[in-house]
């Protein structure tokens, strides 16, 4: 079996968004996603994830670059203004 | 002045994150501590609550949330146009402080007991409902006639949200079992709630450290807000209680109820709701200094303005 090239598209951000962004990104058309909990420091201060209003998460999705972009740029328009938000790809390949 | 120890768990938290003690509560115990104090104070309502006619109550209750919808409808202007902060920030910051702290009452229920003083236990019904007004009004503050709502989130949030949710759902637990029933669960639930009250106090002296230094940021004035907000709001409540009849526990606990702000429910709501407020400023005003001043000052304040104006008017 040979392997698939994808790209793992990986979004941080804060945890109160959680329910919204899945329901933007299953509705753009991908088939699944990972989530876990997250803390750090960034431009929107130091996230401790001490209280459900203070922690972050991390949203990984698996899909080809036309998946990746279109979920780059509704969640670069929609939520990049007032919120902590940062979005990376890096290539995979999918074993299974 | 009246003193309850288990605050001190508090300033133990607060100096070890002020001296950057290794001192950590896993998130998943937080998790575990809030659940059980909003659990156990809704139990506490619900027992309570099946001792009366809950239509009786009804009258009270509006005229409670009625009056404690003007505690953010006074903070906003100040905000706006004292502070000159923005829209948005206002509208936020009042939201905060119209809604309230399951905590800052819980130490004020433990002031109580160690004072022999009875209480309304039903008043708990009213810590549920003054959440939701001061949520909207918030957000309608803020919007305004700009921008969309996204107001099935909101109220998603505020009702379901693990805050209200297990207020509510102990509260109706606690009615349908009555104090009979109730019995198996005391020993967890009513014996070691000052104890559990004492691990979370701990943990909000950690959070709060971080906070206070966001606060110093923003200057005197919100500063200055947060202790005098919580003032005029436990004034008001005062009369509220003393005009509705309660006991001097009762018109204690409801000034304790409209001084406190909101740093759990009120967040996570209002950053939904209203995202171009910045969390930082309510955060940082609500558990960065309202909280500590209520549980140190306010509280022996308040029940000394309830027993006063009990003295001279009753």
């Amino acid at each position: 079996m040979t392997a698939q090239a994808m790209l793992l598209l990986t979004i941080l951000t804060e945890e109160v968004l959680e329910d919204i962004l899945i329901k933007e990104i299953m509705a753009l058309g991908a088939k699944g996603y990972t989530i876990s909990e997250a803390r750090g420091r960034g431009t929107h201060g130091l996230r401790t994830g001490k209280w459900s209003a203070g922690g972050n998460i991390r949203i990984e999705v698996i899909g080809d670059a036309a998946l990746c972009g279109r979920i780059v740029e509704r969640l670069h328009a929609n939520y990049e203004r007032d919120y902590g938000l940062l979005m990376f790809t890096s290539a995979v390949e999918i074993q299974n | 002045m009246n003193f309850e120890p288990v605050v001190l768990f508090f300033v133990l938290g607060v100096i070890a994150g002020l001296l950057r003690s290794d001192l950590k509560i896993p998130g998943s115990i937080y998790e575990a501590l809030s659940i059980f104090i909003l659990l156990a104070i809704g139990l506490k309502g619900g027992v309570e609550l099946a001792k009366h006619q809950v239509g009786d109550l009804l009258v009270d209750g509006l005229i409670i949330v009625l009056i404690g919808a003007v505690i953010p409808l006074v903070a906003f202007p100040v905000l706006r146009l004292l502070g000159r902060m923005s829209r948005a920030d206002s509208a936020s910051i009042a939201a905060h402080y119209g809604s309230v702290s399951v905590v800052t009452f819980s130490v004020g229920i433990t002031l109580l007991g160690k004072e022999l003083l009875d209480f309304e236990g039903y008043l708990i019904v009213y810590l549920v409902l003054l959440e939701i007004p001061a949520l909207m009004i918030g957000v309608i503050l803020a919007r305004h006639g700009q921008g969309q709502v996204r107001w099935g989130k909101l109220l998603h949030e505020v009702f379901f949200g693990k805050s209200i949710y297990l207020l509510a759902g102990g509260l109706l637990i606690g009615f349908v079992a009555g104090s009979e029933g109730i019995k198996p669960l005391d020993k967890l639930f009513f014996d070691l709630f000052k104890g559990v009250l004492a691990l979370f106090l701990l943990e909000m002296g950690l959070v709060a450290s971080s906070r206070i230094a966001a606060l110093r940021e923003y200057g005197a004035f919100l500063a200055g807000f947060a202790v005098v907000m919580p003032l005029f709001s436990a004034t008001l409540g005062t009369f509220t209680g003393w005009m509705l009849g309660l006991s001097v526990g009762g018109t204690f606990l409801l000034a304790t109820l409209y001084a406190s702000a909101s740093y759990i429910a009120a967040p996570a709501a209002m950053r939904i709701a209203v995202p171009e407020a910045n969390p930082a400023l309510s955060i940082g005003a609500s558990l960065g200094m309202t909280f500590p001043f209520n549980i140190f000052v306010g509280i022996p304040v308040y029940l000394w303005m309830a027993k006063t104006i009990h003295a001279s008017g009753g």
